[in-house]
Protein backbone atom coordinates (compact mmCIF):
# COMPACT_ATOMS: atom_id res chain seq x y z
CA UNK A 1 0.00 0.00 0.00
CA UNK A 2 1.35 3.38 -0.95
CA UNK A 3 0.07 6.90 -0.65
CA UNK A 4 0.66 8.86 -3.86
CA UNK A 5 0.07 12.45 -4.87
CA UNK A 6 -2.65 12.32 -7.51
CA UNK A 7 -0.14 13.66 -10.05
CA UNK A 8 1.86 10.43 -9.75
CA UNK A 9 -1.15 8.11 -9.93
CA UNK A 10 -1.27 6.21 -13.23
CA UNK A 11 -3.79 4.09 -15.13
CA UNK A 12 -3.67 0.44 -14.05
CA UNK A 13 -2.96 1.17 -10.38
CA UNK A 14 -5.58 -0.21 -7.99
CA UNK A 15 -7.01 1.79 -5.07
CA UNK A 16 -6.25 0.24 -1.67
CA UNK A 17 -8.46 2.72 0.15
CA UNK A 18 -11.57 4.67 -0.74
CA UNK A 19 -10.94 8.13 -2.12
CA UNK A 20 -12.88 10.60 0.01
CA UNK A 21 -13.58 14.31 -0.13
CA UNK A 22 -12.46 16.51 2.75
CA UNK A 23 -15.71 16.02 4.61
CA UNK A 24 -15.61 12.26 4.26
CA UNK A 25 -17.86 11.63 1.25
CA UNK A 26 -16.70 8.56 -0.70
CA UNK A 27 -15.93 9.31 -4.36
CA UNK A 28 -14.44 5.98 -5.30
CA UNK A 29 -14.23 2.71 -3.39
CA UNK A 30 -11.24 0.45 -2.70
CA UNK A 31 -10.37 -2.15 -5.35
CA UNK A 32 -11.16 0.18 -8.25
CA UNK A 33 -8.58 0.23 -11.05
CA UNK A 34 -7.56 3.74 -12.00
CA UNK A 35 -8.02 5.00 -15.55
CA UNK A 36 -6.80 8.24 -17.08
CA UNK A 37 -10.33 9.57 -17.07
CA UNK A 38 -10.91 8.67 -13.41
CA UNK A 39 -7.62 10.26 -12.30
CA UNK A 40 -8.57 13.39 -14.17
CA UNK A 41 -11.98 13.51 -12.54
CA UNK A 42 -10.59 12.93 -9.04
CA UNK A 43 -8.04 15.65 -9.44
CA UNK A 44 -10.74 18.05 -10.68
CA UNK A 45 -12.76 17.25 -7.54
CA UNK A 46 -9.92 18.59 -5.44
CA UNK A 47 -8.42 15.22 -4.45
CA UNK A 48 -4.68 15.43 -3.79
CA UNK A 49 -3.76 11.93 -2.74
CA UNK A 50 -4.68 8.36 -3.68
CA UNK A 51 -3.75 5.29 -1.65
CA UNK A 52 -2.97 2.45 -4.02
CA UNK A 53 -2.16 -1.25 -3.65
CA UNK A 54 1.43 -2.48 -3.70
CA UNK A 55 4.34 -0.08 -3.89
CA UNK A 56 4.39 1.03 -7.53
CA UNK A 57 6.63 4.10 -7.23
CA UNK A 58 9.97 4.43 -5.47
CA UNK A 59 10.13 7.89 -3.90
CA UNK A 60 13.55 9.54 -3.60
CA UNK A 61 13.21 10.26 0.15
CA UNK A 62 12.30 6.69 1.13
CA UNK A 63 14.55 5.20 3.79
CA UNK A 64 16.16 1.79 3.50
CA UNK A 65 15.26 -0.98 5.95
CA UNK A 66 18.69 -0.74 7.56
CA UNK A 67 18.21 2.98 8.18
CA UNK A 68 14.74 2.39 9.63
CA UNK A 69 16.00 -0.25 12.04
CA UNK A 70 18.89 1.94 13.12
CA UNK A 71 16.52 4.80 13.90
CA UNK A 72 14.23 2.41 15.78
CA UNK A 73 17.13 1.30 17.98
CA UNK A 74 18.11 4.91 18.65
CA UNK A 75 14.57 5.71 19.83
CA UNK A 76 14.73 2.83 22.32
CA UNK A 77 18.18 3.71 23.59
CA UNK A 78 17.03 5.09 26.94
CA UNK A 79 14.65 2.22 27.72
CA UNK A 80 16.70 -0.70 26.46
CA UNK A 81 16.94 -2.25 29.94
CA UNK A 82 13.16 -2.60 30.15
CA UNK A 83 12.25 -6.17 29.09
CA UNK A 84 8.71 -5.25 27.99
CA UNK A 85 9.87 -2.37 25.82
CA UNK A 86 12.74 -4.42 24.44
CA UNK A 87 10.20 -7.02 23.36
CA UNK A 88 8.07 -4.26 21.83
CA UNK A 89 11.07 -3.05 19.86
CA UNK A 90 11.66 -6.55 18.50
CA UNK A 91 8.04 -6.87 17.38
CA UNK A 92 8.23 -3.50 15.61
CA UNK A 93 11.51 -4.50 13.93
CA UNK A 94 9.94 -7.78 12.73
CA UNK A 95 6.97 -5.83 11.44
CA UNK A 96 9.26 -3.45 9.52
CA UNK A 97 11.09 -6.39 7.96
CA UNK A 98 7.81 -8.04 6.91
CA UNK A 99 6.55 -4.78 5.43
CA UNK A 100 9.71 -4.28 3.42
CA UNK A 101 9.18 -7.66 1.77
CA UNK A 102 5.65 -6.83 0.68
CA UNK B 1 17.01 25.44 48.92
CA UNK B 2 16.85 23.93 45.49
CA UNK B 3 13.48 22.39 46.25
CA UNK B 4 12.18 25.77 47.28
CA UNK B 5 13.43 27.18 43.97
CA UNK B 6 11.57 24.55 42.00
CA UNK B 7 8.42 25.20 43.95
CA UNK B 8 8.72 28.92 43.37
CA UNK B 9 9.21 28.39 39.64
CA UNK B 10 6.16 26.18 39.59
CA UNK B 11 4.02 28.81 41.29
CA UNK B 12 5.25 31.44 38.85
CA UNK B 13 4.33 29.27 35.88
CA UNK B 14 0.91 28.68 37.32
CA UNK B 15 0.36 32.40 37.91
CA UNK B 16 1.38 33.20 34.35
CA UNK B 17 -0.99 30.59 32.99
CA UNK B 18 -3.94 32.44 34.48
CA UNK B 19 -3.20 35.38 32.23
CA UNK B 20 -2.14 33.47 29.18
CA UNK B 21 -2.05 35.71 26.12
CA UNK B 22 -0.29 34.02 23.27
CA UNK B 23 -2.68 31.10 22.91
CA UNK B 24 -5.91 31.68 21.07
CA UNK B 25 -7.56 29.45 23.63
CA UNK B 26 -11.24 30.09 23.68
CA UNK B 27 -13.15 30.93 20.56
CA UNK B 28 -16.08 33.12 21.73
CA UNK B 29 -18.48 30.28 21.08
CA UNK B 30 -16.83 28.03 23.69
CA UNK B 31 -17.82 30.13 26.70
CA UNK B 32 -21.31 30.36 25.30
CA UNK B 33 -21.50 26.59 25.03
CA UNK B 34 -20.76 26.17 28.73
CA UNK B 35 -23.78 28.24 29.62
CA UNK B 36 -25.96 26.50 27.09
CA UNK B 37 -25.28 22.98 28.34
CA UNK B 38 -26.39 24.00 31.82
CA UNK B 39 -29.82 24.67 30.35
CA UNK B 40 -31.76 21.48 31.00
CA UNK B 41 -33.94 21.90 27.98
CA UNK B 42 -31.00 22.06 25.64
CA UNK B 43 -30.94 19.33 22.99
CA UNK B 44 -28.22 18.17 20.63
CA UNK B 45 -30.16 19.62 17.72
CA UNK B 46 -30.43 23.09 19.28
CA UNK B 47 -26.82 23.00 20.39
CA UNK B 48 -25.74 21.85 16.94
CA UNK B 49 -27.70 24.65 15.32
CA UNK B 50 -25.86 27.24 17.40
CA UNK B 51 -22.44 25.80 16.53
CA UNK B 52 -23.38 25.56 12.86
CA UNK B 53 -23.83 29.32 12.68
CA UNK B 54 -20.04 29.46 12.68
CA UNK B 55 -19.29 27.96 9.29
CA UNK B 56 -15.52 27.84 9.58
CA UNK B 57 -15.70 26.10 12.92
CA UNK B 58 -18.35 23.70 11.62
CA UNK B 59 -16.32 22.68 8.61
CA UNK B 60 -13.23 22.16 10.75
CA UNK B 61 -15.25 20.19 13.27
CA UNK B 62 -16.78 17.88 10.66
CA UNK B 63 -13.38 17.31 9.12
CA UNK B 64 -12.01 16.28 12.50
CA UNK B 65 -14.89 13.98 13.43
CA UNK B 66 -14.73 12.26 10.03
CA UNK B 67 -10.97 11.87 10.09
CA UNK B 68 -9.34 8.51 10.46
CA UNK B 69 -8.02 9.00 13.99
CA UNK B 70 -11.53 8.60 15.35
CA UNK B 71 -12.15 5.72 12.99
CA UNK B 72 -15.89 6.22 13.30
CA UNK B 73 -17.51 3.77 10.87
CA UNK B 74 -20.12 6.06 9.30
CA UNK B 75 -19.90 9.54 7.86
CA UNK B 76 -21.06 12.28 10.22
CA UNK B 77 -22.57 15.18 8.32
CA UNK B 78 -24.05 17.53 10.90
CA UNK B 79 -22.84 18.94 14.18
CA UNK B 80 -25.92 17.70 16.06
CA UNK B 81 -25.21 14.20 14.74
CA UNK B 82 -21.63 14.54 15.91
CA UNK B 83 -22.83 15.54 19.39
CA UNK B 84 -25.16 12.56 19.61
CA UNK B 85 -22.65 10.05 18.24
CA UNK B 86 -19.41 11.21 19.86
CA UNK B 87 -20.71 12.90 22.99
CA UNK B 88 -20.69 16.54 23.96
CA UNK B 89 -17.36 16.49 25.80
CA UNK B 90 -15.57 15.30 22.64
CA UNK B 91 -17.16 18.01 20.50
CA UNK B 92 -16.50 20.66 23.10
CA UNK B 93 -12.84 19.66 23.36
CA UNK B 94 -12.49 19.85 19.59
CA UNK B 95 -14.04 23.33 19.57
CA UNK B 96 -11.99 24.65 22.45
CA UNK B 97 -8.75 23.28 21.02
CA UNK B 98 -9.43 24.07 17.37
CA UNK B 99 -7.35 27.25 17.34
CA UNK B 100 -4.53 25.58 19.25
CA UNK B 101 -4.41 22.82 16.65
CA UNK B 102 -4.44 25.42 13.88
CA UNK B 103 -1.33 26.84 15.46
CA UNK B 104 0.25 23.41 15.83
CA UNK B 105 -0.34 22.57 12.19
CA UNK B 106 1.67 25.56 11.11
CA UNK B 107 4.37 25.74 13.77
CA UNK B 108 4.91 22.19 14.98
CA UNK B 109 3.72 19.57 12.49
CA UNK B 110 5.77 16.94 14.32
CA UNK B 111 3.79 17.41 17.53
CA UNK B 112 0.51 17.57 15.59
CA UNK B 113 1.29 14.23 13.95
CA UNK B 114 2.38 12.76 17.27
CA UNK B 115 -0.93 13.85 18.81
CA UNK B 116 -3.01 12.45 15.93
CA UNK B 117 -1.05 9.20 16.09
CA UNK B 118 -1.53 8.88 19.84
CA UNK B 119 -5.26 9.59 19.42
CA UNK B 120 -5.48 6.87 16.77
CA UNK B 121 -3.76 4.21 18.88
CA UNK B 122 -5.81 5.19 21.94
CA UNK B 123 -9.03 4.82 19.93
CA UNK B 124 -8.06 1.41 18.59
CA UNK B 125 -7.15 0.15 22.06
CA UNK B 126 -10.28 1.61 23.65
CA UNK B 127 -12.43 -0.12 21.03
CA UNK B 128 -10.64 -3.43 21.52
CA UNK B 129 -11.19 -3.20 25.25
CA UNK B 130 -14.86 -2.36 24.66
CA UNK B 131 -14.62 0.90 26.55
CA UNK B 132 -17.72 3.05 26.45
CA UNK B 133 -17.28 6.07 24.16
CA UNK B 134 -13.89 5.19 22.64
CA UNK B 135 -13.87 8.57 20.86
CA UNK B 136 -13.43 10.20 24.25
CA UNK B 137 -10.27 8.17 24.79
CA UNK B 138 -9.05 9.25 21.32
CA UNK B 139 -9.71 12.83 22.31
CA UNK B 140 -7.67 12.43 25.49
CA UNK B 141 -4.86 11.10 23.28
CA UNK B 142 -5.24 14.05 20.95
CA UNK B 143 -4.76 16.60 23.73
CA UNK B 144 -2.29 14.68 25.94
CA UNK B 145 0.64 16.93 25.01
CA UNK B 146 -1.22 20.24 25.08
CA UNK B 147 1.16 21.35 27.84
CA UNK B 148 4.02 21.29 25.31
CA UNK B 149 2.10 23.68 23.05
CA UNK B 150 1.55 26.01 25.99
CA UNK B 151 5.22 26.01 26.93
CA UNK B 152 6.23 26.72 23.35
CA UNK B 153 3.72 29.54 22.88
CA UNK B 154 3.73 31.19 26.27
CA UNK B 155 7.23 30.53 27.60
CA UNK B 156 9.30 31.11 24.48
CA UNK B 157 12.56 31.82 26.25
CA UNK B 158 12.24 28.78 28.49
CA UNK B 159 11.15 26.64 25.54
CA UNK B 160 14.38 27.46 23.73
CA UNK B 161 16.35 26.59 26.85
CA UNK B 162 14.47 23.29 27.17
CA UNK B 163 15.22 22.42 23.56
CA UNK B 164 18.86 23.28 24.10
CA UNK B 165 18.97 20.99 27.13
CA UNK B 166 17.41 18.14 25.15
CA UNK B 167 20.02 18.54 22.41
CA UNK B 168 23.20 19.17 24.34
CA UNK B 169 22.59 17.23 27.55
CA UNK B 170 20.38 14.59 25.98
CA UNK B 171 17.66 15.08 28.59
CA UNK B 172 14.08 14.07 27.82
CA UNK B 173 11.57 16.91 27.33
CA UNK B 174 10.04 16.06 30.67
CA UNK B 175 13.36 16.17 32.56
CA UNK B 176 14.35 19.43 30.88
CA UNK B 177 10.94 21.01 31.59
CA UNK B 178 11.15 20.09 35.27
CA UNK B 179 14.65 21.50 35.58
CA UNK B 180 13.91 24.66 33.64
CA UNK B 181 10.45 25.69 34.82
CA UNK B 182 9.83 23.36 37.77
CA UNK B 183 6.77 21.76 36.20
CA UNK B 184 6.29 19.42 33.25
CA UNK B 185 3.87 19.40 30.33
CA UNK B 186 1.30 16.90 31.74
CA UNK B 187 0.61 19.16 34.69
CA UNK B 188 0.52 22.32 32.57
CA UNK B 189 -1.87 20.68 30.10
CA UNK B 190 -3.98 19.42 32.99
CA UNK B 191 -4.20 22.91 34.55
CA UNK B 192 -5.26 24.37 31.26
CA UNK B 193 -7.99 21.90 30.42
CA UNK B 194 -9.36 22.01 33.96
CA UNK B 195 -10.27 25.61 33.22
CA UNK B 196 -12.47 24.42 30.38
CA UNK B 197 -14.73 22.35 32.65
CA UNK B 198 -14.05 19.12 30.80
CA UNK B 199 -14.86 15.82 32.56
CA UNK B 200 -12.23 13.98 34.62
CA UNK B 201 -12.30 11.17 32.04
CA UNK B 202 -10.45 13.62 29.79
CA UNK B 203 -8.44 15.59 32.34
CA UNK B 204 -6.92 12.68 34.27
CA UNK B 205 -5.43 10.78 31.30
CA UNK B 206 -3.71 14.03 30.23
CA UNK B 207 -2.44 14.77 33.71
CA UNK B 208 -1.18 11.22 34.28
CA UNK B 209 -0.05 10.12 30.84
CA UNK B 210 3.48 9.54 32.11
CA UNK B 211 2.45 7.93 35.43
CA UNK B 212 -1.03 6.48 34.97
CA UNK B 213 -1.01 4.64 38.27
CA UNK B 214 -0.85 7.98 40.07
CA UNK B 215 -4.28 8.85 38.73
CA UNK B 216 -6.99 8.88 41.43
CA UNK B 217 -9.54 7.50 38.94
CA UNK B 218 -9.85 6.19 35.39
CA UNK B 219 -6.51 4.38 35.56
CA UNK B 220 -7.39 2.18 32.62
CA UNK B 221 -8.00 5.22 30.40
CA UNK B 222 -4.76 6.82 31.62
CA UNK B 223 -2.92 3.55 30.96
CA UNK B 224 -4.26 3.47 27.38
CA UNK B 225 -3.09 7.02 26.65
CA UNK B 226 0.25 6.23 28.35
CA UNK B 227 0.90 3.20 26.17
CA UNK B 228 -0.43 4.91 23.01
CA UNK B 229 2.09 7.71 23.54
CA UNK B 230 4.88 5.12 23.94
CA UNK B 231 3.83 3.10 20.91
CA UNK B 232 3.49 6.02 18.53
CA UNK B 233 6.92 7.30 19.57
CA UNK B 234 8.32 3.80 19.22
CA UNK B 235 7.09 3.67 15.64
CA UNK B 236 8.56 7.09 14.99
CA UNK B 237 5.47 8.83 13.63
CA UNK B 238 5.53 12.55 14.40
CA UNK B 239 7.70 14.06 17.09
CA UNK B 240 7.23 14.53 20.82
CA UNK B 241 10.08 17.01 21.15
CA UNK B 242 12.87 14.57 21.93
CA UNK B 243 13.97 11.43 20.19
CA UNK B 244 13.29 8.82 22.86
CA UNK B 245 10.58 6.36 23.75
CA UNK B 246 9.43 7.35 27.26
CA UNK B 247 9.65 4.85 30.16
CA UNK B 248 6.81 2.36 30.66
CA UNK B 249 4.77 2.24 33.86
CA UNK B 250 4.71 -1.51 34.51
CA UNK B 251 1.67 -1.45 36.77
CA UNK B 252 -0.23 0.32 34.01
CA UNK B 253 1.03 -2.26 31.53
CA UNK B 254 -0.38 -5.02 33.74
CA UNK B 255 -3.82 -3.44 33.25
CA UNK B 256 -3.71 -3.38 29.48
CA UNK B 257 -0.93 -5.78 28.49
CA UNK B 258 -1.15 -7.67 25.25
CA UNK B 259 0.66 -10.52 23.57
CA UNK B 260 2.88 -10.43 20.52
CA UNK B 261 0.03 -11.35 18.16
CA UNK B 262 -2.12 -8.51 19.42
CA UNK B 263 0.70 -6.02 19.07
CA UNK B 264 1.29 -7.22 15.50
CA UNK B 265 -2.39 -6.78 14.64
CA UNK B 266 -2.21 -3.32 16.15
CA UNK B 267 0.83 -2.43 14.03
CA UNK B 268 -0.89 -3.64 10.87
CA UNK B 269 -4.01 -1.61 11.60
CA UNK B 270 -1.86 1.37 12.46
CA UNK B 271 0.10 1.27 9.17
CA UNK B 272 -3.08 1.90 7.23
CA UNK B 273 -4.32 4.56 9.58
CA UNK B 274 -1.00 6.41 9.48
CA UNK B 275 -1.17 6.73 5.72
CA UNK B 276 -4.63 8.23 6.13
CA UNK B 277 -3.40 10.53 8.88
CA UNK B 278 -0.66 11.89 6.65
CA UNK B 279 -3.26 12.72 4.03
CA UNK B 280 -5.43 14.32 6.69
CA UNK B 281 -2.55 16.56 7.83
CA UNK B 282 -1.94 17.67 4.25
CA UNK B 283 -5.65 18.38 3.79
CA UNK B 284 -5.92 20.40 6.99
CA UNK B 285 -2.92 22.48 6.00
CA UNK B 286 -4.30 23.10 2.53
CA UNK B 287 -7.66 24.27 3.84
CA UNK B 288 -5.84 26.71 6.09
CA UNK B 289 -4.01 28.29 3.18
CA UNK B 290 -7.21 28.79 1.16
Amino acid sequence: MQSLPISLAAPGMVLAKAVKTEDGKVLCGPGVELTAELINRLSKSGIHVAIVKGHPIHMPDEKSLAELIKELEARFERVKDDPVLRALMRVIAEHMIEQSKM
Amino acid sequence: MEEKDQNQKRQEVRARLRYIKSLPILPPIASMLNKMVEDEEMTAVRLGAVIEKDQVLTSKLLKMVNSSFFGFPQRISTVSNAIVLLGFSVIKTLIVTSSIFDMMQSSDVGLWEHSLGCATVAGILARRRAIKNPEEVSTAGLIHDLGKVVIRAEFTKEYNEIQGMVETRRLSMMEAELECIGVAHPEIGGWLIKQWNLPDRLILPVLYHHNPEGSPEFRELSAIVHFSDILIRAIGFGSGGDLWVPPLDHQAWERIKMGKGEVKDLLNELDERIIELQDFTIQMQQTKVK
